[in-house]
Order: C-alpha cells, then sequence, then structure tokens
C-alpha cells in the first residue's frame, strides 16, 4: 500500500506552498457550500448562492419557499458551518503549533490542560443548570486559568530553554494539570441528575448545535493566524533546538511563549465554542506533514484550512447521516479520522 | 596567557576578540580573566578535557551565554550590542546537539541556516538554494540531498550539520565537536574542507576537539583549556606539546616521530599479557 507520498520530500517553496492553500481553500468551499445545501431540507446550490447574495436583503425572490430556504440558510446553517469551520481551524493551528513548541509529535491542542480547564467549568456550569452563556463564560474562564496555572508553574521552562532535550518538564506540568482537570470532571458527572448527563455528554464530546454565534470563533481565527503565520518561518528554525534557533537571531524563548500563548487561546475560542472536539488538533497537522513535508511556513495556514474543513465536513455528517437525529460531531472526526489516519501513517513507506 | 592581549581589536575589522573573559559552571572557575584576539585566516583548535568548558567558551564567543565577566567583541564592537539578524550573518554556530523529532529533508535542514539572510516573506531564493547545494557539495553529501535526516547515520547527520553551518556563509565558523561520529577518513576530509574554506576568504574557524594529532596537523592554533581557569593559546605545535597537554589532561603523554610523521601518544603501561 502507498500513499501519493512520492513529492513529500521536495523542498518546499513559495508557489507549491500557494497552490496547497488555493486547493484547500477551493475544498473548504465546495464543502461549505454543501453544508449550507444539505440536510432534513434539501436546498439547491443555486438557491443557497441566492440566499447568500441576498443575505442582507429582506426581499425573497422565490416566494414562501424561497423565503423559508434563505432563512435556513442564513440563520440555521450558515452559522454552524462558519462555527464548525472556525473551530476546526483554530483547534487544527492550535495543535501544529504546540507540536513545534513541545517538538513532539504527540503534541495536541488539549494535551497542556486547556481543555480540561474549560471543560471542568462548563460541567460545572451545566451540572448547577446555567443559562448557554454562561456556560460559555464558565468554560472560557476556566480554559485561561488553566493557561495561567501552567504558564505559572512551568515559566522556568519558557525562560531558560531547554539545555538537553525537548520539554518534557513543560509537558509534564501540562498533562498533570490536565490529569486533575479530568478528575474534577468525573466528579461532576458521577454526581450530575440523569437529565443533566446528556447535555454533559454531548459538550464533552464536542457538538456545534449549541453554538450561538460563529463571530467570537472567527475573530479568535483571524487574531490567530495573524499572529503565527509571521513568525512560522523562525519555527522551522526553533524545531531545530534552542541554540541553533538562538545562534540563527531566532528570539527562541519570547517565540516559545508567544506560540504557546495563541495555540492555548485558540484551543479556549474553539472549546468554547463547540466543547472538546477531539482528534482534529492531533491529526490534521500530522496528515499534512505526511503528505506535503513539515514546513512550518506552508503547515501552519494549511492546517488551518484542513481542520476547518475536516470540522465543518464531519458536522455535516453529523446532522445527516442519522438524520432527523444528530451525533456529536466530536464523534464523527473521531470514527472518520482514526481509520483514515492509521492507513496514512501506516501504508507511508519509511 | 595573553600572547596577543596587547594588539588592539578596534583596529581590525574581521576580528573576535575575548576582553577579560570569566567562564564560571556553578562554582567552579572554567576560565579566567581571558583576554585573546582571533584573526581572519587563522583555524583555532580547542582542546581540554571533559568539563574544562569548552562548550561554554564556544557559546559565550557565538554571543549565546553571558560570561560571569569580562566580554566578548567582534570586529571591535560588544557582541550584545549586535542586532540579532546582522550577527547571525557575521558568525555561524554549529551547536554540539540538534534535534530531529520530525523527519526532513538534507536539503530543507542545510536551507534552514539561510533563515539570517531570507527576506520578503521568508521563502528562500535562487541564491540560497545554490549556497546550501554548495555547502552539500563541498563536504561531499551531494547524493545525499533527497534524503530524511531520520534515515542517515550519526555521522551523517554530523557532516549535515556542517554542511549548514557552512552554508550560513558566516566568516566566523563557531563548530562544537564538529567531528564527533565521524570516521577517520570523513574527519580528515572535514577538516579538508574546512582548510580550504578559510583560504578562500578572510575567515576564522574555532572548532572544539579530541583528537590531538588531527588539531595538529590541520589548525594553525590551538587554544587549551585546564578547566581550572588557565588556558594556553599559541601556535598548535607550541601548545598541544607533551607537558602542556599531559598537565591539562591528567595523564602523560608522548610524542612520537616516524619518517616525519608526528603522534601525541598517551604513555600506557606494559600491556598485560
Amino acid at each position: 500500500m502507498s500513499l501519493p507520498v512520492s513529492n513529500a520530500r521536495a523542498s518546499m517553496n513559495a508557489r507549491r506552498a500557494c497552490s496547497v492553500w488555493v486547493v484547500l481553500a477551493l475544498t473548504g468551499l465546495a464543502v461549505f457550500v454543501a453544508a449550507l445545501a444539505l440536510g432534513s431540507v434539501t436546498i439547491s446550490p443555486w438557491q443557497v448562492l441566492l440566499a447568500l447574495a441576498h443575505a442582507s436583503s429582506h426581499v425573497a425572490d422565490g416566494g414562501p419557499a424561497g423565503d423559508l430556504a434563505g432563512e435556513i440558510v442564513r440563520s440555521l446553517r450558515m452559522p454552524r458551518a462558519l462555527a464548525g469551520f472556525s473551530c476546526g481551524a483554530l483547534l487544527a493551528l492550535a495543535g501544529a503549533l504546540l507540536q513545534v513548541l513541545l517538538r513532539n509529535p504527540l503534541a495536541e491542542p488539549y494535551v497542556l490542560g486547556v481543555s480540561g480547564g474549560a471543560a471542568a467549568f462548563a460541567v460545572a456550569a451545566l451540572f448547577a443548570g446555567c443559562a448557554w452563556w454562561l456556560v460559555d463564560l464558565a468554560s472560557f474562564s476556566g480554559a485561561l486559568l488553566s493557561i495561567g496555572l501552567v504558564l505559572g508553574l512551568a515559566r522556568r521552562e519558557f525562560w531558560r530553554g531547554e539545555r538537553q532535550e525537548a520539554s518534557p518538564r513543560l509537558l509534564l506540568t501540562g498533562v498533570v494539570v490536565a490529569t486533575g482537570w479530568g478528575a474534577a470532571i468525573t466528579l461532576f458527572i458521577a454526581l450530575a441528575p440523569d437529565d443533566r448527563l446528556r447535555g454533559i455528554v454531548f459538550w464533552l464530546t464536542g457538538d456545534l448545535n449549541g453554538a450561538a454565534s460563529p463571530w467570537p470563533a472567527l475573530v479568535a481565527l483571524a487574531v490567530a493566524l495573524g499572529v503565527a503565520v509571521p513568525v512560522a518561518p523562525q519555527l522551522n528554525v526553533l524545531l531545530r533546538g534552542d541554540a541553533l534557533a538562538s545562534s540563527l537571531g531566532v528570539p527562541a524563548a519570547k517565540l516559545r511563549l508567544r506560540i504557546y500563548v495563541v495555540a492555548s487561546l485558540a484551543a479556549a475560542a474553539s472549546v468554547t465554542t463547540a466543547g472538546t472536539i477531539g482528534f482534529v488538533g492531533l491529526v490534521v497537522p500530522h496528515a499534512l506533514r505526511l503528505v506535503l513535508g513539515n514546513d512550518q511556513r506552508m503547515l501552519v495556514p494549511a492546517s488551518a484550512l484542513a481542520g476547518g474543513i475536516a470540522v465543518m465536513g464531519a458536522d455535516l455528517a453529523a446532522r445527516t447521516v442519522i438524520a432527523p437525529a444528530q451525533l456529536p460531531v466530536g464523534v464523527v472526526t473521531a470514527l472518520v479520522g482514526v481509520p483514515v489516519f492509521l492507513w496514512m501513517l501506516l501504508g507511508k513507506r519509511r | 596567557m595573553k600572547s596577543l592581549a596587547s594588539v588592539d581589536a578596534k583596529a581590525l575589522p574581521g576580528s573576535l576578540s575575548a576582553q577579560h573573559l570569566t567562564l564560571r559552571a556553578g562554582d567552579r572557575v572554567l576560565l579566567e580573566d581571558f583576554t585573546h584576539t582571533f584573526f581572519p585566516r587563522e583555524i583555532w583548535c580547542v582542546v581540554g578535557p571533559n568539563g574544562a568548558g569548552k562548550t561554554t567558551l564556544i557559546t559565550t564567543l557565538a554571543g549565546l551565554a553571558r560570561p560571569a565577566h569580562g566580554h566578548v567583541e567582534i570586529d571591535g564592537e560588544r557582541i550584545d550590542t549586535w542586532a540579532s539578524a546582522a550577527l547571525a550573518r557575521r558568525r555561524a554556530l554549529m551547536p554540539q546537539h540538534s534535534h530531529d523529532a520530525f523527519g526532513a529533508s538534507v536539503l530543507d535542514v542545510v536551507l534552514l541556516n539561510r533563515f539570517p539572510h531570507l527576506t520578503g516573506w521568508g521563502w528562500e531564493g535562487r541564491e540560497d538554494r545554490a549556497a546550501a547545494h554548495a555547502a552539500l557539495e563541498t563536504l561531499g553529501l551531494a547524493s545525499l540531498a533527497a534524503r530524511d535526516v531520520l534515515s542517515l547515520s550519526g555521522g551523517e547527520r554530523q557532516r549535515v550539520a556542517l554542511a549548514a553551518a557552512l552554508c550560513q556563509a558566516a566568516p566566523l565558523l563557531l563548530l562544537d565537536e564538529p567531528l564527533a561520529f565521524l570516521d577517520w577518513h570523513h574527519q580528515i576530509d572535514c577538516l579538508t574542507a574546512l582548510v580550504r574554506w578559510t583560504r578562500a576568504s578572510p575567515r576564522t574557524i574555532l572548532f572544539s576537539c579530541h583528537d590531538l594529532n588531527l588539531a595538529r596537523r590541520f589548525a594553525t592554533h590551538a587554544l587549551l583549556l585546564e578547566g581550572n581557569g588557565v588556558a594556553h593559546t599559541g601556535a598548535a605545535r607550541d601548545v598541544l606539546t607533551p607537558a602542556l597537554a599531559s598537565r591539562a589532561f591528567g595523564y602523560p603523554l608522548v610524542l612520537i616521530e616516524q619518517n616525519g610523521y608526528e603522534a601525541l601518544v598517551p604513555a600506557l603501561p606494559e600491556a598485560p599479557c
């Protein structure tokens, strides 16, 4: 079994990177239109485009049916598709950055405890029966608290820079903090009354059904890309160790802090919007790396695009496969992602 | 020793100068009040026993570690006043270790050292690729350009790291154990390539090494660290003598001469039969 990896070791250059981005962007657009067209009511792509074109206008052009279609597209499907795209993009971006930061291929957005803090607080809010906006607020505060905790505990690892090996102390601190949050979550689940359990389980698996508005996540995505993409060339150097990075003029400690904060806030924004959607942050950057090589200048924007496509597509499946029932999107990403990734990984010739 | 300390470094562009440098590791003084200027077209071998401070000295001279006292100057300017990008174009450092957590082609690894030369959006141009290919060619690695670094042997990786340092095109090269893991043949090939490299234009090399005989043969000068604050500098053959080396390494060494070849060898006791 072999994959189309024949060009994986060819050097990346600006032109190849641009073509990767364009292909991903066009795929994203296609999935976006499909996400708006498909569902319990099928709407033709033409009507979707009309609905989008008239998004600002109240005048419907196809009579009551067209109006209904436009309404479904504009106020139901589009916010959900956009929320899915931005969450997936944030997660994959965070995963790609943390894999560089920890110089560890197993790193993912949740490994340093960001999602654990968010989840523990969100579950506590759900447990208490809070309104959705309080759950969102709780989850974002939990994420910030967890980020601050890891940053405070492992601050020396950021500034001193590891002399020998990749930062195992930072990683360990994050993993232990995450484990603590995990225990708190289990405690709440054990105590939760039955009627709240379903909401908690859906939140923990990752669910776009409750996503209120896509705009905070989209803004977070724009900011995260704005901060991460300009330093992508430096990330390539940082991957080879602190000594080499500093000798090439890269401020390693500052750069590490910057990517930790960006990646954590990106994960926090995504978790707050859609719960802990698993697997995307780990697998999307790796899948791209397997096929396209490990140049961060290409990989950082490409991970964001591909992660967005993955979650938007998975959510489309989650709400259409067993319609009218809906699956949590996190289940779909993992169920489809696990075999696909194993196939890519094991099929790759060494 | 302060053999050249009286020379004014400020008058000499192209020089690397240590001014009253004191280096410590914990409570231990590795090097005390060391003043010396390194000039273009000199190849310095830094030798000394394990833990004598070779890596600390090289890192400090590269401007990446702060000395306990004193300072380092390049072209008469204090190294901590250099802008990081300009400094990276002026001196290259090959660290003892680099990380390969993820695979990458040999060419890409070497190209990374063009970072200080990148402009615009941070993509390499034709010139950068040419420099990388030339560096690989210099060290006989051209055929490995497309290989994954993770599939290379330790010695091959070491030569790739050396090629990367050369590709940085900085006139001052600081190499921390560039010959580690290399077999005889490749050690000599690398040193020959480095000698040729310093002759091509006014360049300076400092490298740390454990093979005193190769150092005597290829380096023009030697810096012998005793690890107790004392350092000896001078022409390689004047510093790497049986007397000084025996004292620094704490083991008796003798110089053997035969057919015009010289070798420092440990004065081992008779082998038991």
